[in-house]
């Protein structure tokens, strides 16, 4: 027979969410990646709910040692929403908290990664970047504040899932799509404004017709200034889009391929 | 100049830390631009610092963790970079495409041992599992942060420690005889926040959003276009005669960030338009679970400012 008339208090809360910004992924590792992660996380809840050393106890403890992986700005939303399932079914909810992690970590790892692990970095990242190229810190100094607003929300998300439980997710699957398409699209324009800001190469080359040098920078600058820089993330994308390709790779083909440029007197820095 | 002792202690403990940083809170302390500040405040030259850090964030923009995949060190390789570029006199430019991208793909190599070695407390996990040992599978879980920290620390401190005499031999020949290749770099440096751009646009949407890619591009260049030429103006009048006294700021990209943020406003708005004109069967909760989602907007949205 289960505990489980153990109801979660604000102390509760606190804990997971502690453990959750200062542990989650430690014991990432290659075979059940953030699987020990979500143990540790509810340990303490799970004690509470199911009592020490019951059967139901270690059964659960391997439930949540089981592979899981998801973004790590979204995963006390799932862990709200599991434990309020368990709260209520306890041992009899394990086979609708199994479906539950493993259908949603999926497309919170999708959702969370190219917001939290892509977009927000990149935008603040950029600013910050270019604030530091002319030895300006202040753009640091934002990006950190931001960052702590992110962690703000990921401290209220854990009660909000736990208050509203399944029908969370079907609530919440509207705005996360309009959020995730408004924030892509900042990320879209944010990459053509540092497209025309943070590459600083010219064409070098000028090839002597007659005996008058043709300056082909100040050609392509009458066409379009910064087409230099677009024409070469262009280049850059399609080789990312190649078969066998990482990103390691692409960095070290650009490395080579400018050296060579230069050495040769194509470009030089802008 | 040598790197002193306390200086190659606190970059080592740095490297330690900001792994930890950005698998948990991720608090921006983790970027390779906040390398960069560091690791030039503790060498005593903020600027180079930040110039290397800059170029490195821009490299891994878009590189984000994907799915537990590794991903270059640029932390481990901008503090690297640093520390060497200002004891050694190297060009900060330089020094981004000959140390820093280097180092920051050879630590892939480690991150992976760590992830590894990981694995070895999973099992002990599990076998503490069985043994209903609560403090033990919290130890075991907790010492995971030991192979982390540990992957970044060690090669840090040892090419600290060991590499100032060869990296100071490469200045040599890169400022001599092999001068066509440090000015390669150069440029190289220069390019390669390019990677990191294409990488981005393969994540995002852009056949979704190209209209908003070129009004970026465009928007942005004619402005910086104009804003440099007014600097290069005001530099030329401002030594022509001693009259003229004003000086011009380059352009704010967190001006240019706040034209996309309202853009992205702007779509929104209409696409939560949208969904609300369909009928909602609970209307109550609904609006309770937007009411959050758009006050933890508002907060983004301070910051910003």
């Amino acid at each position: 027979m289960t505990n489980s008339n153990y109801k979660l208090t604000d102390k509760d809360f606190k804990q997971i969410n502690r453990r959750s910004l200062f542990g989650f992924q430690l014991g990432w590792n290659y075979e059940r990646m953030q699987g020990s992660g979500y143990l540790y996380t509810i340990l303490p809840q799970l004690r509470k709910i199911y009592g020490d050393d019951t059967p139901e106890l270690k059964k659960m403890m391997k439930t949540h040692t089981q592979f899981f992986n998801t973004s790590n700005f979204f995963n006390t939303i799932i862990t709200g929403i599991d434990l309020a399932v368990e709260e209520k079914e306890g041992i009899k909810g394990e086979e609708t908290v199994t479906g539950l992690k493993t259908g949603l970590m999926g497309s919170f790892a999708a959702i969370g990664d190219s917001i939290f692990a892509a977009l927000i970095p990149a935008i603040f990242g950029a600013i910050a970047a270019n604030m530091a190229s002319k030895g300006n810190p202040t753009g640091i100094l934002i990006w950190v504040i931001a960052q702590m607003a992110v962690n703000v929300f990921r401290w209220k998300q854990l009660r909000i899932a736990y208050r509203q439980g399944v029908s969370l997710v079907t609530n919440m699957q509207s705005q996360l799509s309009a959020l995730t398409d408004a924030a892509t699209l900042m990320g879209v324009f944010m990459v053509g404004a540092l497209v025309a800001t943070m590459i600083n190469v010219k064409i070098a080359w000028a090839p002597k017709i007659g005996s008058v040098p043709l300056d082909l920078q100040n050609n392509l600058d009458m066409i379009l200034p910064k087409l230099l820089p677009a024409v070469i993330v262009g280049a850059i994308y399609w080789l990312l889009g190649k078969k066998h390709m990482t990103s390691t790779r692409a960095i070290f083909i650009v490395l080579i391929v400018s050296v060579v440029l230069s050495a040769l007197g194509v470009i030089a820095k802008g | 100049m040598a790197i002193a002792w306390w200086q190659i202690a606190l970059l080592t403990l740095y490297a330690g830390y900001q792994i930890l940083d950005e698998l948990q809170i991720y608090s921006s302390l983790s970027a390779p631009v906040f390398a960069g500040l560091f690791a030039g405040i503790v060498m005593g030259d903020m600027k180079a610092g930040l110039i290397i850090g800059g170029s490195m964030q821009l490299t891994v923009l878009g590189v984000g963790t994907f799915g537990g995949a590794s991903k270059i060190d640029a932390n481990s390789g901008t503090i690297l970079a640093t520390a060497f570029s200002i004891s050694t006199g190297m060009k900060p430019e330089a020094a981004v495409a000959a140390l820093a991208v280097p180092v920051a793909s050879l630590m892939i190599e480690t991150d992976i041992l760590a992830r590894f070695t990981n694995t070895f407390f999973a099992h002990r996990i599990d076998k503490k599992v069985d043994e209903m040992d609560y403090k033990g599978i919290e130890r075991y879980f907790l010492a995971g942060a030991l192979p982390w920290a540990l992957s970044r620390m060690i090669p840090v401190g040892l090419a600290l420690t060991f590499g100032g005499g060869l990296v100071t031999k490469v200045v040599a020949v890169l400022n001599g005889s092999w001068k066509w290749l440090g000015d390669g770099l150069t440029v190289a440096g220069a390019i390669l926040p390019a990677v990191g751009f294409a990488i981005l646009l393969r994540y995002l949407p852009v056949k979704k959003h190209f209209p908003y890619l070129i009004l970026g591009f465009i928007i942005t260049t004619l402005f910086t276009v104009t804003f440099t030429d007014i600097q290069t103006l005001g530099t030329g009048l401002a030594t022509a005669t001693k009259a003229f006294t004003t000086s011009f700021n380059g352009l704010s990209m967190l001006a240019i960030a706040l034209i996309g943020f309202a853009l992205a406003a702007i779509s929104y708005k209409q696409s939560a338009a949208n969904n609300n004109g369909g009928g909602s069967s609970d209307g109550g909760t609904k609006a309770a679970v937007k009411q959050d989602s758009s006050a933890d907007e508002g907060e983004i949205t301070d910051d910003e400012l």
